[in-house]
């Protein structure tokens, strides 16, 4: 617990870094229960009150189709930052472990993964996405694979050399001495080690990955319109953007919000990590 | 040297290759081809459709498909658009000058104001002027490109009443006309490439001015005015190049979500109405050049270090 308390103290020090506290502390909120919050359904639909500047009844104003966008940009909260988080998770998995296989083992590993590690790299990540989501179609399923597709080589490369540093030590001689397999030495003494690495790159890369889920979004490659995302809503709101700014600002703004605060979080564990 | 280069072409060559195969199986692996876009939903004229299947050459191997392409390519020739009939090679150009022009603007803009806003945080290491210029590189790294356009649109109405014209004018053609359109675009795009600039200058200047030469050299007298710009400065280039790839190849990305914003017939354009149209010659084309400009500019990059740090020569 005192441990706990200390770390805390020390990521959340500077203003900066409360406010961070602050913004991702809220988002949580938004994330886990967006119904207490929103007023409206993100989907009650209300044509005479179609595309109204925000107002007290309705603080971030409406849509083309009179739906509340504060109901929507709070619901759009956990799709977005849900559909990015999961994204990350699916590449973390994939990548950390052919990463981990190919610094471990080395030889075929290594070369085969590595040549598809620097095939994916060839591409500039959006136009990756924008290959891959405009090929298979719009959707959370394609948004999933196409932002999972192209963070997979950031994890593989931070997994590989890690494995690569952590085969040297001590430790797994011991352990090879000791007659463990070499799968079990990877998986249960390597891999705790290379962990770290590979939390602090996820964090590092989520603001990254949020601004390809937006944009992909805003082009009409992510998730099918009536759904809250950020991305979808700022892609409904360009059609207006002279006439209903409304609808561009506020989904851009949770955007920035979201991705300042984890970005903070990353630097400031990054920093950490440096330090030891 | 040669030695380098030449392992180093071969590495891109089979990079390229091997993206482009990846391009081609992806697109042939999903259903829907430009034939059924032409034929429409109904699909009931199965004559008209094989015919046009041979004329496409969709109804061989895919094998032999790729080997076509491939062979055509090596000889310079990337076909022809399946809708416009253009040649692919003519496409891609024009296309390329149009986001060549944003890449370039937004780079000289972007090194202008984030070199020295970086540079001056990483001297004024800890004081308000640091923490203000960090606060403007996080906001800058966190806002999405297209959203800045979006604001700078509605601000450029509200405000100065003026809104970019909607046609795209090349600028061989009509020069203010063609700033008019780039403007937004450009200042978008800056805005978060000037914001990675200062982020990282600051960040290198800083780790540059805990060295022992930088004791050694105030120790010795120098004023920092030596120590900053004569000594740190000039360390600091190599990462500063390598950014510099790094920020190119991220320009061209961005550039995608920007040109369709600002209806620019870029790079991007081209590659989704492409996609969108399942006219996979200029698919293949366009993307083979995004990844052959890629694979270039990090390959003069390795160079330039040669050149800057002779110890780093090959």
């Amino acid at each position: 617990m005192k441990r706990v308390a200390g770390l805390l103290r020390e990521i959340f020090a500077t203003p900066l870094q409360i406010l961070c506290a602050v913004l991702l502390a809220l988002f949580a909120v938004l994330v886990l229960v967006p119904g207490l919050i929103a007023p409206q359904s993100p989907y009650a639909i209300d044509v005479a009150r179609a595309l109204q500047p925000p107002s007290a009844r309705h603080w971030f104003g409406t849509d083309d189709v009179g739906r509340d966008l504060f109901s929507r940009v709070i619901h759009g909260t956990r799709i977005t930052l849900g559909l990015v988080a999961g994204a990350l998770l699916a590449s973390a998995v994939v990548g950390g472990l052919l990463g981990l296989l190919a610094g471990y083992f080395g030889r075929a590993a290594d070369l085969v993964f590595g040549r598809l590690v620097d095939m994916i790299l060839t591409f500039p990540p959006v136009i990756a996405g924008v290959v891959i989501t405009g090929v298979l179609g719009p959707g959370a399923r394609n948004l999933i694979l196409a932002l999972a597709v192209v963070y997979i080589p950031m994890f593989f490369r931070i997994a590989r050399s890690g494995a690569l540093a952590e085969r040297q030590r001590t430790y797994v001689e011991a352990a090879r001495a000791l007659g463990f397999g070499e799968t079990s030495i990877m998986l249960r003494q390597v891999l705790p080690n290379v962990l770290p690495l590979i939390l602090l790159q996820y964090v590092i890369l989520f603001p990254l990955a949020l601004q390809i889920e937006a944009a992909l979004g805003f082009l009409g490659l992510g998730v099918a319109p009536p759904s809250p995302d950020w991305g979808a809503i700022l892609e409904q709101g360009k059609n207006f953007i002279l006439t209903a700014w409304w609808m561009s600002l506020w989904p851009g703004l949770f955007l920035l919000a979201s991705a300042f605060a984890v970005m903070v979080l990353g630097r400031t564990l990054q920093q950490r990590f440096d330090r030891r | 040297m040669f030695r380098f280069l030449l392992t180093r072409l071969a590495a891109a060559a089979v990079a390229a290759l091997l993206s482009s195969l990846a391009v081609f199986l992806l697109m042939r692996a999903v259903p829907g081809d430009i034939v059924s876009q032409m034929l429409g939903q109904s699909g009931n004229d199965r004559t008209a459709e094989e015919a046009l299947r041979g004329f496409f050459g969709l109804d061989r191997p895919i094998w032999a498909q790729f080997g076509d392409w491939l062979g055509a390519t090596l000889s310079g020739d990337l076909g022809r658009s399946w809708y416009q009939g253009r040649a692919v090679t003519m496409l891609v150009w024009d296309a390329f000058l149009v986001t060549a022009e944003i890449a370039v603007a937004t780079l000289v803009i972007a090194t202008l104001v984030g070199v020295p806003l970086g540079v001056l945080a990483g001297i004024r290491e800890g004081t308000r002027t640091d923490a203000a210029i960090q606060a403007f590189n996080l906001l800058g790294l966190s806002a999405p490109v297209f959203w800045i356009g979006l604001m700078l649109l509605v601000g450029a109405s509200a405000w100065l009443e003026w809104s970019p014209p909607f046609a795209y004018m090349p600028p061989g053609l009509d020069l203010a006309e063609n700033l008019n359109i780039m403007i937004l675009p450009v200042l978008s795009l800056s805005l978060l490439q000037a914001a990675a600039y200062s982020h990282f200058v600051r960040d290198t200047m800083v780790a540059e001015l805990r060295k022992e030469y930088v004791r050694a050299a105030i120790a010795k007298g120098l004023t920092p005015r030596q120590i900053y710009f004569k000594h740190a400065l000039r360390n600091i280039l190599i990462p500063l190049v390598t950014f510099v790839g790094l920020i190119l190849i991220q320009i061209l990305g961005g550039a995608v979500v920007i040109e369709s914003l600002f209806s620019l017939p870029g790079l991007g354009r081209l590659i989704l109405s492409g996609i969108q149209g399942r006219d996979y010659p200029v698919v293949q084309g366009a993307l083979l050049f995004v990844v052959l400009v890629a694979l270039s500019v990090n390959l003069v990059i390795d160079l330039l270090y040669g050149l800057i740090d002779p110890r780093l020569r090959p």
